[in-house]
């Protein structure tokens, strides 16, 4: 029966075609673009938010996956396709603002049509529960007093958790006298962590609540409403730009999407954003919601990527 | 965990909770048994549906889906040779050649009974032991890691027929295609050669797909059959007699504890199981004589070890929020999705729904036997096909399965050119069931290695003083890789 | 004699050698920042290409003294499809899963010895035909498409 549809009004566009305007988008259904495995965080979250996206545009959207290298194969091959704004990625910090500068990836900064940004969540520095440390001093004291014992973790080099704890340990000073640990993804870092091979690991607030761990410091503008009292890093001491992280992501196009195109997806996309179904799903998901349009968006995307410039040289990427 | 089983098993014992796990077990062997179409493709097609479900369901229809679909990838590596998943290329090692003996039936007969045994077993120690056991887990550092893939390692030289030096050669090219790619150290590109596609690596089930089941279309594509010629004879299960498990039941003994053992680190997974479990019961098993030659203990020790597996894995994923491979991972992304937060935390805070998942873990166990014959039934006028439209209908189903496991186009090409170099080289005897263990256990022993000499400051000794475990495995896996020098020894010298 | 040493088994067994031979070379025009030991990405595939070279070697000197010759049987047909699917792949993305495998199962069919059109028909368009219909259409997981229509 739909099939059936479906080929009809392919028909119809096949005949009618090309002269399409911004006025009659979407024609066919638009394609989100997930660039990780399906069931991870970031498939769900667009899963989760598809349907309320379909809803605004008014036609269909289906989410598609597509692995491998961090998230810059998917990333690359968008890159290279028509921008008709019928294929939109989903892309987060690391895959729109640090892989492009630490690896040889076929896209860079000119290469998207920002849409729309949908959460940011900013990040944690954290301990085990039953360690010493109970705050940025006390590391660096321990640090200071033996050299190459203690031992930071990540899910990857040049991950989000990687830079994390890069900022902290370079704004503190300290960096050269820890010992860095890579992981492959952060389940494997985690458990290293209960298992007290590392010491230390950033990551966001969702993912640090699965275990036992303490809080040291938040890279936020502000304290964080469920841990009032722990400091931000630029009260420890820690300067702009390594003082704020956020795990961001967002709605990107190909450079060259027609503006109209543009405006009409990121207002599906805020109304999207706002609508009931979809802020129950962050709710429950302790996903933190951020909207920003699609200047807003590019304006942001710009300066992040380079003021993380600052924390990839810090990191020896 | 004990206290709150019955109430666990009202949210199961509903008529929608069993037709769940009935239908979620079913589909799950059917789409592993087509070849070319593994656990992971199975579990990502399934997952939009579990979305609008209720917790309990939800998880408990990918788990079906799971063990289903680890149970339905024996029966294309018994019946044409094709494992869908890693996990099932051992399985080809004795069941193909039982198959082609005529034996096909029996074949599925054996490996259906040691799945579910592997699988209720992995199932009653989730239930009873799981948080003891992630404790233990932790007790798996790099180092340890290390050595344990070292020993599993060593199962290269039990898998390969024939010549031993072509085994070792096959076990290189897969631990060597495992490195190309993003370092996992320092991030930085190896042997990409400017293919900016390479810096993600070669998947390893586009490889694995390729070197079994397209360089098989290959291989049979020499010698077409005539008009009428089909690829095995094949009626449906022949479930063994009581009497012929008459001294195997020592090594289906020994394949669930290792499946169970190894399921519960993480990192390692169901392939390893299989191949460590087949390696030790070629040692050990008073038949090792007759294996890789159609030989029902090694179908026990492969089958029921990746069965184990997926209880074991479970092991980590519920009690620490760790997931032990990707379709873990899936499951507590799941779970995260219906408000429930993965951690250590998660069996103390929803005693219940884990009692659930658990025993409904069991339930599915039970159902593999007869859905599993079922659909064997079923699929057994199909395997009457002529042999040209099989071999259209196995490509295609290759290259779907490939493109679904990350979406990547480039992923084709790489299981295409597998396929051809498979071909090539199993012509001249070299074995593929090593280069599937060097790449299955390449990016572990590499980082763990590594992980290993960062945190002893680049001293190698270290790694086994202050390790006893570690140590432990290392001369395991020694006296392993001796073995066959001490065996020709002894008969020489007899 | 010449004929001898050259079988199909020793020319593969060269070309391995020479493949592991060549990447071993490779690593050491490697440019990395030096941080030497565990640090240095070229540390683990080295010592596996080392270990592949040797072995490499060892088994030439066994297959050169096997001298099993040469099996042409259904090499040519085995050629075409193994180039044909290569061809298959790459063109996957550009003219859709649908076209592309039509064309495939055709070409295949025909190779393996089916000549009765009705059968071949049945097959060729068939099984992508309901492969289109099941993922693109029901369950929404799409295959890549042809350019003419986004459909199929």
């Amino acid at each position: 029966m739909t099939i059936f549809k479906t080929t009809a009004l392919a028909a119809t566009i096949a005949l009618g075609a090309i002269s399409a305007t911004a006025e009659d988008f979407p024609e066919r259904p638009i394609n989100l673009i997930a660039p990780f495995n399906a069931g991870g965080g970031t498939d769900l979250l667009l899963r989760g938010f598809a349907p309320h996206f379909a809803e605004a545009v008014g036609g269909d959207v289906f989410v598609s996956n597509m692995a491998g290298g961090s998230g810059t194969v998917a990333a690359g091959a968008l890159a290279g396709q028509r921008p008709d704004g019928y294929q939109l990625g989903y892309f987060s910090i690391t895959v729109s603002t640090i892989q492009p500068q630490i690896k040889d990836v076929p896209y860079n900064i000119d290469s998207w049509s920002p849409i729309c940004s949908v959460a940011a969540s900013p990040t944690l520095l954290f301990a085990n529960a039953d360690s010493p440390f109970n705050t940025a001093e006390d590391v660096v004291a321990a640090v200071k007093a033996e050299p190459g014992k203690y031992i930071f973790g990540s899910s990857g080099p040049g991950a989000m958790t990687h830079l994390t704890t890069v900022a902290a340990f370079a704004g503190l000073g300290i960096l050269d006298d820890l010992k860095h640990l890579p992981f492959q993804g952060s389940g494997p870092a985690l458990q290293a962590m209960a298992a007290g091979t590392i010491q230390f690991f950033g990551d966001t607030e969702i993912l640090m609540t699965r275990g036992d761990f303490k809080p040291l410091m938040v890279f936020n503008d502000e304290r964080l409403a469920n841990y009032p009292d722990v400091p931000t890093a630029a009260e420890v001491g820690i300067e702009a730009p390594l003082n704020e992280l956020y795990l961001w992501g967002g709605l990107f196009a190909p450079a060259g999407t027609d503006p109209a195109v543009v405006e009409k997806l990121s207002t599906s996309c805020e109304a999207a954003v706002n609508s009931d179904g979809f802020q129950e799903f962050a709710a429950q998901t302790s996903t933190v919601l951020n909207y920003r349009n699609a200047a807003d968006f590019e304006a942001f995307y710009r300066a992040q990527y380079g003021s993380n410039a600052a924390i990839i040289e810090a990191a020896g990427l | 965990m004990i206290e709150v089983l019955p109430q666990a098993l009202g949210l199961i014992l509903t008529p929608q909770g069993l037709m769940v796990l009935s239908f979620g077990t079913m589909l799950g062997i059917v789409l592993g048994a087509l070849p070319g179409i593994g656990s992971t493709v199975a579990v990502a097609m399934i997952l939009p549906f579990t979305l609008t479900m209720d917790q309990a369901p939800a998880i408990l229809l990918l788990l079906a889906i799971y063990a289903g679909s680890v149970y339905g990838g024996s029966i294309s590596a018994i019946l044409i040779n094709t494992p869908g998943t890693p996990q099932s290329a051992a399985t080809c090692l004795d069941g193909f050649p039982m198959a082609q003996r005529g034996e096909a039936g029996k074949a599925l007969g054996w490996s259906t009974i040691a799945s579910v045994v592997g699988g209720l077993v992995s199932a009653v120690v989730l239930i009873f032991a799981a948080p003891q056991l992630a404790a233990f887990a932790l007790n798996f550092g790099p180092i340890e890691t290390f050595a344990l893939i070292l020993l599993g390692l060593t199962c290269i030289v039990s898998v390969s027929e024939g010549s031993l030096v072509k085994g070792l050669i096959a076990g290189m090219i897969g631990l060597f295609l495992s490195s190309v790619g993003g370092d996992p150290i320092t991030g930085e590109a190896r042997f990409t050669f400017g293919e900016f596609q390479l810096i993600a690596g070669f998947n390893l089930l586009a490889v694995v797909i390729g070197v079994f089941a397209l360089s098989e279309v290959l291989i049979r594509a020499t010698k077409p059959g005539d008009d009428g010629a089909t690829l095995i004879s094949f009626q449906g299960i022949i479930l063994p007699k009581l009497a012929e498990w008459k001294g195997r039941l020592k090594n289906l003994a020994k394949s669930v504890l290792i499946g169970n053992g190894i399921g519960i680190l993480p990192g390692t997974g169901a392939a390893t199981a299989a191949f460590i479990s087949y390696a030790e019961a070629r040692r050990s098993a008073p038949t090792r004589a007759n294996f890789g030659k159609g030989e029902p203990d090694g179908l026990i020790a492969s089958e029921s070890a990746n069965n184990a597996v997926t209880g074991g894995a479970l092991v980590p994923t519920m009690a620490l929020g760790i997931p032990g491979d990707a379709i873990t991972a899936v499951m507590l992304a799941t779970l995260t999705l219906h408000g429930v937060t993965p951690g250590v935390r998660l069996m103390e805070d929803n005693p219940v729904l884990m009692a659930a998942i658990f025993s409904g873990f069991f339930v599915i166990n039970l159902m593999l036997l007869p859905l599993g014959m079922m659909v064997s039934k079923v699929a057994a006028p199909l395997l009457r096909l002529r042999e040209a439209y099989m071999l259209v209908v196995i490509t295609l189903l290759c290259t779907l399965g490939v493109y679904f496991v990350r979406g990547n186009p480039f992923d084709l090409l790489v299981m295409a050119l597998a396929g051809i170099i498979g071909f090539l080289l199993r012509r001249q005897g070299y074995p593929m069931a090593p280069l599937v263990i060097g790449m299955v256990l390449g990016p572990t022993l590499e980082i763990s290695l590594r992980q290993g000499l960062i945190i002893t400051d680049g001293s190698f000794a270290a790694f086994f003083s202050g390790h006893p475990i570690a140590l432990l495995l290392a001369i395991a896996a020694l006296g392993m890789l001796s073995l066959p020098f001490i065996r020709m020894w002894r008969t020489r010298a007899a | 004699m010449l004929t001898r040493l050259f079988s199909e088994r020793a020319l593969i067994a060269l070309i391995l050698l020479l493949i592991a031979s060549a990447l071993t070379y490779s690593t050491f025009g490697l440019e990395f920042a030096d941080l030497g030991g565990a640090f240095d990405p070229t540390f683990f595939p080295r010592i596996i290409l080392i270990a592949w070279m040797a072995l490499a070697a060892l088994n030439l000197i066994v297959d050169l003294r096997a001298g099993t010759g040469w099996d042409g049987q259904g090499i040519l047909r085995v050629g075409i499809m193994a180039v044909a699917t290569v061809i298959y792949m790459i063109f996957l993305t550009t003219l859709g899963f649908f076209f592309s495998s039509v064309i495939l199962s055709v070409l295949f069919l025909l190779l393996l010895g089916v000549r009765n059109p009705l059968p071949i028909a049945a097959v060729s368009l068939g099984v992508p035909g309901a492969i289109v219909a099941l993922f693109n259409h029901m369950l929404t997981m799409p295959l890549p498409t042809s350019p003419m229509f986004w459909w199929i």
